[in-house]
């Protein structure tokens, strides 16, 4: 089909890379936001705005909590469709198994249990006989947080980085994005491939030179210099969820994985069943303590990452304690488990195998549960890199073809570059709406958090259609005026959001700096950097007006 | 934050590796040396200077953290180092002059 080799990983290059491309710059400003999660769910919900904070005590703090934990009305409504028969009332329903889940970055604590339900399943092959409740709650207190205030960064910011919150059609998200991933390494390859001069031109970037030659620059740079981080960070991306793209063994191997998941328990000797024999529960905090001094003779750092119990009240029940992984890259939690009821010891997880091994580094150093402030700027810098690197691939292809489509009277670039448009600026239009409008509605707006997610996609369905309006210039092979516009409808938003945090909250800049409130601060100084950029690129895009004149003029 | 001012030391030694690296090359020793041959040796130095800096930068790396941390704060910190160092050859390479000071005469 090709003359020779370069000429088709070149195409491969082009045209995977700009119609995947609009989605892998959407998966690296997310994801570059998603290593500040935690931070951005700070400045979201102000009430939350206090230290982090270890995992509370089980039996004073915890134990309450959970005998207050009630179903979630969604997960109600969920699970009412997959069985049979109305399903009980929520109030009378038992806990049988439940979590709690903190980072060193959270000062509130996730928990969630499941609960059993009688009825059977509509479909025989649905082993889920359980309907699922959680809670976000200030650890000091065992207050829980209102349901409906919106954690941005790490449920929505973060869910957008992997699923683009795409859930029709059993998780078409996940998989736009799965795929997305594999195109971007090839996209690597390829690109290593076409570029003539890589080490020649490592350090090349010639702002002197014609616009093609210096996006083309631009393009290169980011994408090599970066290179370890890009490559690293898709394939990781797929490991992360190679159990959701290639589930083997649940669905092709169903009696193998039902065979091995009894196997391990005789195994692990943790029970797979409940026995049927009521059994109270000893002390929690006992089972913690002697987990925390084996990991100190081991030489880790002790703080309780996740604790989770299955088998409520049953003589099977059991406890198991894991560490949350802040002095290494690896992803593992040294798990140790107890019998429940005695709060012996029955299983300490020996260290991973190789293989396991090194799928825990690779999960671990995209998941990155490490305690290493400059390794997350680093991360957050590699995913900007990322995202400058697939922008100005598209404005080099809108750049080289837009004489020729304007002679031709074609309209490719013109819509190349509108989604562009839409991606990049009107991306970050989105971002600062929806910090806005966190920031605006009502306190006691019901289902708050569902308006915020809404002015998200409204402003960015605005910016679509704004591109798609203010883009008919490159039709004549001028510059369309809705990057400058956006750039500038940008930096109103960001300098917006840090006026409205400080109106709102009364957490200004100097307060947040003064007291050391790094979370608030940094979200704060982030928008106003890109305040600044957008503001300075809306500038120059303006002041290089004379490109918008018609060309034949 | 004693801790920072090594990091900020790895990252200057990167710059420092990477720009001498970049200078053993024709395009940036044009930019510093124009009209200048670039002789073999000095290519040799040049790069030498710029492995002895990356090597020292990544032992900096492992004395600070645990092994794994330390290997991709040493790979991450590469991307800015290597953004600087492009950017000022684009706009300012007589500020890596002073690499130079030991080869030669100025043109």
């Amino acid at each position: 089909m090709f003359p020779t080799f370069r000429l088709s990983m070149t195409w491969l290059h082009t045209w995977f890379g700009l119609v995947l491309g609009y989605v892998l710059v959407v998966v690296f400003f997310f994801g570059s936001l998603s290593v500040f999660d935690r931070e951005i769910d700070r400045w979201a919900v102000p009430e939350t705005r206090f230290e982090a904070q270890p995992m509370p005590s089980f039996d004073e703090v915890l134990a309450p909590v959970y005998r207050e934990l009630k179903p979630h009305p969604d997960d109600m409504v969920a699970t009412a469709r997959r069985v049979i028969g109305p399903l009980p009332d929520p109030d009378t329903l038992k806990l049988a198994s439940l979590y709690a889940y903190t980072t060193h970055r959270d000062p509130v604590l996730l928990v969630g249990g499941e609960f059993g339900i009688p009825n059977k399943p509509r479909d025989a092959s649905d082993e889920h006989q359980h309907v699922h409740g959680w809670a976000t709650i200030d650890p000091r207190t065992g207050t829980p947080l209102p349901l409906d205030r919106l954690k941005i960064g790490s449920d929505f910011f973060y869910p957008m980085h992997y699923s683009l919150h795409l859930h029709a059609w059993n998780n078409v998200g996940y998989w736009i994005v799965g795929f997305a991933a594999l195109v971007m390494l090839a996209a690597l390859v390829s690109g290593v491939v076409m570029h003539r001069k890589i080490f020649r031109e490592l350090f090349t970037f010639r702002p002197q030179k014609q616009p093609q030659r210096r996006l083309l620059d631009l393009h290169n740079l980011t994408g090599v210099v970066a290179l370890p981080f890009h490559f690293f960070f898709a394939l990781t991306g797929l490991i992360v969820f190679a159990a959701i793209y290639l589930p083997v063994s649940e669905k092709v191997l169903k009696p193998l994985h039902d065979a091995h998941e009894q196997l391990e328990s005789t195994r692990t000797g943790l029970p797979l069943e409940p026995s049927g024999q009521p059994a109270a529960m000893a002390s929690v905090d006992a089972m913690v303590a002697e987990a925390q001094r084996r990991w100190a003779e081991r030489g880790m750092a002790g703080e309780v990452g996740l604790l989770f119990a299955d088998h409520l009240g049953d003589a099977n029940g059991y406890v198991s304690v894991y560490r949350a992984g802040t002095d290494r890259v690896s992803l593992t939690g040294e798990g140790i488990h107890f019998r429940a009821s005695t709060g012996e010891v029955i299983r300490v997880e020996p260290a991973p195998g190789v293989v396991a091994g090194i799928n825990d580094f690779l999960t671990g150093l995209h998941l990155q549960h490490f305690r290493h402030w400059l390794l997350r700027w680093l991360y957050f810098l590699g995913g900007m890199a990322g995202c400058v690197c697939v922008a100005t691939g598209f404005l080099f292809f809108v750049e080289k073809r837009k004489q020729q489509h304007a002679r031709e009277g074609r309209s490719g670039a013109r819509w190349v570059d509108a989604l562009a448009v839409t991606t990049v600026t009107g991306t970050l239009i989105a971002t600062g709406a929806i910090l806005v409008a966190n920031r605006l509605l009502p306190d006691d707006l019901p289902a708050r958090g569902l308006w915020e997610e809404r002015v998200f996609w409204i402003a960015w369905l605005c910016a679509l259609l704004h591109a798609a309006w203010r883009s008919a210039p490159v039709q004549q092979a001028r510059r369309s005026a809705a990057w400058a516009e956006q750039c500038l409808a940008v930096s109103v938003l960001a300098v917006a959001a840090v006026l409205l945090n400080w109106i709102t909250t009364g957490d200004h800049l100097w307060h947040t700096l003064t007291t050391g409130y790094w979370p608030v601060a940094g979200v704060d100084l982030t928008l106003l950097a890109a305040a600044a950029i957008a503001g300075v690129t809306a500038r120059r895009l303006w002041s290089a007006a004379p490109t918008w004149e018609p060309a034949h003029a | 934050m004693p801790d920072a001012l090594f990091y900020v030391l790895v990252v200057l030694l990167l710059v420092l590796g990477l720009a001498s690296l970049a200078l053993a090359m024709e395009r940036h020793w044009r930019q510093l040396r124009h009209g200048l041959p670039l002789p073999r040796r000095t290519t040799l130095a040049l790069r030498a200077m710029g492995a002895a800096a990356l090597a020292a930068s990544l032992a900096l790396c492992l004395w600070l953290d645990h092994g794994t941390i330390a290997s991709l704060v040493w790979v991450m910190a590469l991307v800015p180092a290597a953004l600087a160092v492009t950017f000022t050859f684009s706009w300012r390479p007589q500020w890596f002059a002073p690499l130079l000071c030991w080869v030669g005469p100025r043109p």
